[in-house]
């Protein structure tokens, strides 16, 4: 009788363990993905992507942003700084593109807001891409932000996806326009002259540049 | 005082002992008068409802109750991890624009390229593996001629990633798109995995 009552005990003491340790188990993910940042970075960080999901925006960017800064050394107050800033971008990008924008378009425009394209422009290409019947603008998004960051004017980068998603180039086409555009920089072409060049012929041939 | 007599109490004694014969209808007798008495007040619930002294054991009872603790802490846990993994686990908002679930967010192959003739090992890190550079998935293997690949599942979208080169050197993708994300110093490239999310 006391051996079996011993029994029950280890048991019901066996079970609140493994409850518990389940319980533990299943913490929140974001807590142990930031886990390698300092306790008020990480405190911060977390608030800040409660807040992104309380305004129903993505809150994957902000914790990736956190993890890259840590990853490549940058103290707790330079993360926290630029979690905040792709925050007001992720933010910014979701009024340029309308509530039915998807993760990655908010994450593609928050991007090019960063490269420098006013909010104006992503709601115009938002706008440019519906009219030609194209669902999502992650593509021309990422597209304008790499033209910028090869040295092609923000104007002049805007101006060029604008009129290729007027055009309604596939997202292959802006893929391929994109290469092109690389490899004429690559090989010493002024950036500006190449996009508005590669641009043209594109447009010209129904969005099949070359 | 008298005694009595040894013969009678032999016959009280086999009296006591001869079987009592019951009547084949006798169990149908008593459950008829049972059914035939006016029901409790309260019905079913009389058993539940009577007064009733309970014994309790201080050490299981308080066993007890520290497992029911136990039981409901866990369970809102479980349901308050289960509603953060949802809301933020990785590609969880990706799945939730396309209808789907964390674990249903299609993956597709991407390789990595990257010519380095000098690097003695070249890793990928991105968005979609925590900018964690201990991943063996995105470990690049040696080609020969100082060309560096490694062939990866990524989830469909847009995401941000480098290259580095020997632990300590970022390398964006001279082929990708680049991002001039650079908070951290070092701008990154830009990969949009096709899906149903992407495109027309």
């Amino acid at each position: 009788m006391r051996r079996a009552r011993a029994d029950v005990l280890l048991a019901v003491v066996a079970s609140c363990v493994s409850l518990f340790a389940a319980a533990a188990g299943a913490q929140a993910p974001n807590e142990v993905r930031l886990a390698r940042l300092d306790s008020s970075t990480r405190t911060t960080v977390l608030a800040l992507a409660d807040s992104a999901r309380r305004d129903h925006l993505p809150s994957e960017p902000l914790v990736d942003k956190a993890l890259e800064g840590s990853q490549k050394g940058a103290d707790g107050a330079r993360i926290v700084t630029a979690v905040r800033g792709l925050y007001a971008e992720l933010r910014t990008a979701r009024a340029a593109l309308g509530a039915s924008a998807s993760t990655d378009e908010i994450n593609a425009g928050a991007n090019a807001l960063h490269a420098g394209l006013p909010m104006r422009n992503l709601a115009q290409l938002r706008s440019a891409s519906q009219h030609a019947g194209r669902a999502r603008v992650t593509v021309p998004l990422t597209v304008v932000t790499d033209l910028v960051a090869r040295g092609v004017p923000v104007a002049v980068a805007s101006d060029v996806v604008l009129s290729l998603a007027r055009a309604g180039l596939r997202d292959a086409d802006f893929t391929m326009f994109q290469r092109n555009v690389r490899l004429d920089i690559e090989r010493g072409a002024d950036a500006s002259t190449a996009a508005q060049t590669r641009a043209r012929g594109a447009a010209l041939r129904g969005g099949r540049s070359s | 005082m008298r005694s009595i007599p040894e013969r009678w109490i032999n016959r009280v004694v086999a009296e006591l002992r001869r079987p009592v014969r019951v009547g084949d209808d006798f169990d149908d007798k008593v459950m008829n008068v049972v059914r035939g008495m006016p029901p409790h007040r309260f019905g079913a619930w009389s058993r539940a409802i009577r007064p009733r002294t309970i014994t309790i054991s201080p050490l299981l009872s308080g066993i007890a109750a520290a497992l029911l603790l136990a039981v409901t802490l866990s369970v809102g846990h479980l349901i308050g991890a289960t509603r953060t993994a949802r809301a933020s686990s990785p590609r969880a908002d990706l799945a939730s624009d396309r209808g789907g679930s964390t674990h249903t967010a299609k993956r597709r192959p991407v390789q990595f390229v990257l010519v380095a003739p000098t690097a003695r090992k070249v890793q990928v890190v991105g968005d979609f593996n925590d900018w964690d550079a201990t991943h063996e998935e995105f470990r690049a293997q040696h080609r020969g001629g100082g060309v560096w690949s490694v062939t990866a599942a990524v989830p469909e979208g847009h995401h941000r990633y480098s290259f580095v080169v020997d632990d300590s050197v970022w390398v964006t993708d001279p082929t990708a798109p680049r991002v001039l994300d650079d908070d951290f110093g070092l701008p990154n490239s830009a990969l949009v995995v096709e899906g149903g999310d992407v495109g027309r």
